[in-house]
């Protein structure tokens, strides 16, 4: 709680750090902010080449694939370049941090939104994408589409949470970026984003130990909002707020543990 | 009261997980544990070691003091950026540190969006920076510059900027630490002159800064640091004289003292730590001396201390002059001698029968490490030495000599 009311405080300030982040990422391009809506278009658009006419995955209510698959790459996105990000955004502010005063919970914040706002850039895409294949008979629209801000929170949450906490560990112990990308790796294939859980033919423990990975009920009520179309249970989303809020209270606790060294040591 | 400072029984230490190697890792983490719980208070460097001060609103004070006595982190503790490890920090009104000029700067975002995160970011909502904005871009003299990218900014161009930026919060208390050493002689007196303005509004002042002249000229009062204490405070021109009188002290006398400010630096240092320096010290005569006669006979003391027993082992040393001129280089490797090996604490002594340089400061580095290189203590700058002689001999070797001739072309 204390890290939201410092953040709310500085709530101006983040806001043009976060459009400082966009700006600078699309300052010196052509296409600029466009690039925000081409990066997930070309990407449904190689996935739905290559998953329709290359192999085509079969799960039970996984079809059209591609789209399955964009449904649950894009909350994944947002989380796995958030916390890459985060790895290093205290080391990139460090200057700051040093010698300007400035409470260091800025800028993972800063990542994290900027990271959000480029999802939902990504969401239209995604939209007119369901209306398309609904329109072409493929897929019944998601009439729960409206639901996505509510399935974010958990997301958002556990995002944060994570990102606050990599972002001190990582000033303290540098090689801790290497060790993000491999453990988001196995995250990414550890949590039913390729694939879905129904009608996975694999053993009963493996079966359980991926039911077991927090971020299932996340990728679940997201994909189920925007792709099956159907309210998710009232237990996948008290499982998704459990997740998304304990994740939360222990990136705050570890950050707070190492928040006073932080400038000592980027 | 606003714009006041006051330091209760402040202490900072650093605790600085290897330090040796500065980016920790993970698996060093785990793997020197056991090392380090052994070398204990190795790793801990104290800063500041009870300060007790008060500065008044309005005052400009002025801190003096060797390299490394706690001037810096005496800013950044006031400052806000860094919180004391003991006792109370107390600052009243808005503080602006003049730390590093347009450190926020971003490269690749205009001028004008920079001045205003950096305005935020110092404590100012958009509105109070676009009304200041003139006043800031008239300081900062860089035309139409301010709607480009700060990366193409001059480096004259940049500290312009970031002091404009600075200046403008309208800060009570103002810490300004060297900067006004950066940018070229015109800069320094424009800052000069707006820092003066701004002293006659009452913003208090504090300054560290190298520059005597420019601290007697500034402060009404100082404070001479060393080692983290506060050793003299008071008028300005008697704290000065004070610190100028220890600096020549220091170097007329073997005063150990200096060297060990030198081993609280431990910036000039690494090495796995496997053998480690303990002290070095130039002996002339019976005792260590930081002054030394050009051509007299002395002995380079090397004390070290044996934490994990080496086979491959070369002790180095490295004379070079302040202004970075390498004089000589010797190591036992290159005197032909064979390591056996190192398993106990001791010392070792590189003897010259007659130390020929030219009067001038030296610098020694000396340094313990494998034959590969593999630094086991490197320590760069541990001593200092000032060699005199009574004729100013100019270059760095003095050799014995005497000049010879056909025909008695001299008085005797």
């Amino acid at each position: 709680m204390a890290v939201l009311r410092l953040l709310w405080r500085h709530r101006a300030l983040v806001a043009v750090l976060v459009r400082r982040e966009l700006d600078a990422r699309y300052r010196a391009s052509f296409l600029g902010f466009f690039w925000s809506l081409l990066n997930p278009l070309f990407l449904l658009a190689v996935y739905a080449v290559v998953f329709t006419y290359i192999f085509s995955p079969r799960f039970p209510g996984a079809d059209p694939y591609p789209l399955f698959l964009f449904s649950g790459l894009l909350p994944w996105l947002f989380f796995s370049g958030a916390v890459l990000d985060g790895s290093l955004t205290l080391i990139d502010n460090g200057p700051l941090l040093a010698k300007v005063m400035c409470p260091p919970e800025i800028f993972p914040a800063v990542t994290v939104l900027s990271h959000l706002v480029n999802h939902l850039l990504a969401l239209p895409i995604l939209l007119a994408a369901m209306v398309v294949s609904a329109v072409a008979g493929l897929h019944p629209f998601p009439w729960t589409f409206w639901m996505v801000p509510l399935a974010l929170i958990p997301w958002l949450l556990t995002t944060g949470g994570a990102v606050l906490a990599i972002s001190v560990v990582s000033v303290h112990y540098r090689d801790m970026r290497d060790l993000v990308g491999h453990l988001l790796n196995l995250l990414f294939f550890a949590s039913p984003i390729i694939y879905s859980l129904d009608g996975l033919e694999v053993p009963a423990v493996l079966h359980r130990l991926l039911a077991l990975n927090p971020l299932t009920s996340l990728v679940a009520v997201y994909r189920e909002v925007v792709f099956t179309g159907r309210v998710p249970s009232p237990m996948t989303w008290l499982m998704a707020f459990i997740v998304g809020i304990v994740s939360w209270w222990l990136g705050t606790r570890v950050f707070l543990r190492y928040r006073e060294t932080v400038v000592e040591a980027v | 009261m606003k714009g006041s400072i006051r330091f209760e029984a402040v202490r900072k230490v650093y605790r600085w997980r290897g330090r040796r190697n500065r980016h920790e890792t993970l698996k060093g983490a785990f793997f020197h544990r056991r090392l380090r719980s052994r070398r204990g208070t190795a790793e801990e460097h104290i800063a500041l070691d009870g300060i007790d001060l008060e500065v008044n609103p309005g005052e400009a004070v002025a801190l003096i003091g060797p390299n490394g006595s706690g001037k810096s982190t005496f800013l950044k503790l006031a400052g806000g950026i860094l919180q004391p490890t003991e006792g109370t920090v107390e600052v009243n009104g808005r503080v602006t540190a003049l730390i590093e000029l347009g450190a926020g700067f971003h490269p690749e975002i205009t001028g004008r969006e920079n001045v205003l995160i950096n305005g935020m970011l110092l404590g100012l909502d958009r509105r109070e920076i676009e009304s200041k904005m003139p006043e800031i871009l008239e300081f900062a003299d860089i035309g139409t510059f301010i709607d480009e990218p700060v990366k193409i900014y001059s480096s004259g161009m940049y500290v312009r900027l970031g002091f404009a930026v600075a200046v403008a919060t309208d800060p009570d208390v103002l810490l300004i630490d060297e900067v006004l050493a950066v940018g070229d002689e015109a800069f320094t007196r424009r800052c000069l002159d707006r820092l003066a303005r701004m002293r006659q509004r009452g913003v208090t002042m504090v300054l560290v800064s190298h520059d005597l002249d420019l601290v007697t000229g500034f402060a009404d009062r100082a404070f001479y640091l060393e080692r983290g204490r506060v050793v003299a405070e008071g008028p300005t021109d008697a704290v000065v004289a004070r610190y100028r009188s220890d600096v020549a002290g220091d170097e007329v006398g073997g005063d150990l003292k200096a060297s060990e400010v030198d081993v609280a630096d431990a910036d000039r240092r690494w090495g796995n730590g496997d053998v480690e320096i303990v002290n070095v010290e130039l002996v002339a005569g019976t005792t260590p001396q930081r002054l030394v006669p050009s051509g007299s006979p002395c002995r380079l003391r090397i004390r070290y201390k044996v934490r994990r027993p080496v086979e491959d082992f070369v002790f180095g040393i490295a004379w070079h002059r302040a202004d970075g001129a390498q004089v000589s280089g010797h190591n036992t490797d290159l005197a032909g001698l064979v390591p056996r090996r190192l398993e106990a604490d001791g010392e070792i002594s590189c003897v010259y029968d007659s130390l020929q340089l030219a009067p001038g400061d030296y610098l020694v580095d000396v340094a313990v490490h494998a034959r590969d290189g593999l630094a086991y203590d490197y320590w760069r700058d541990v001593l200092r030495v000032r060699v005199t002689s009574a004729v100013a001999w100019p270059g760095v070797w003095a050799p014995p000599h005497r000049w010879e001739s056909s025909e008695p072309l001299w008085d005797d």
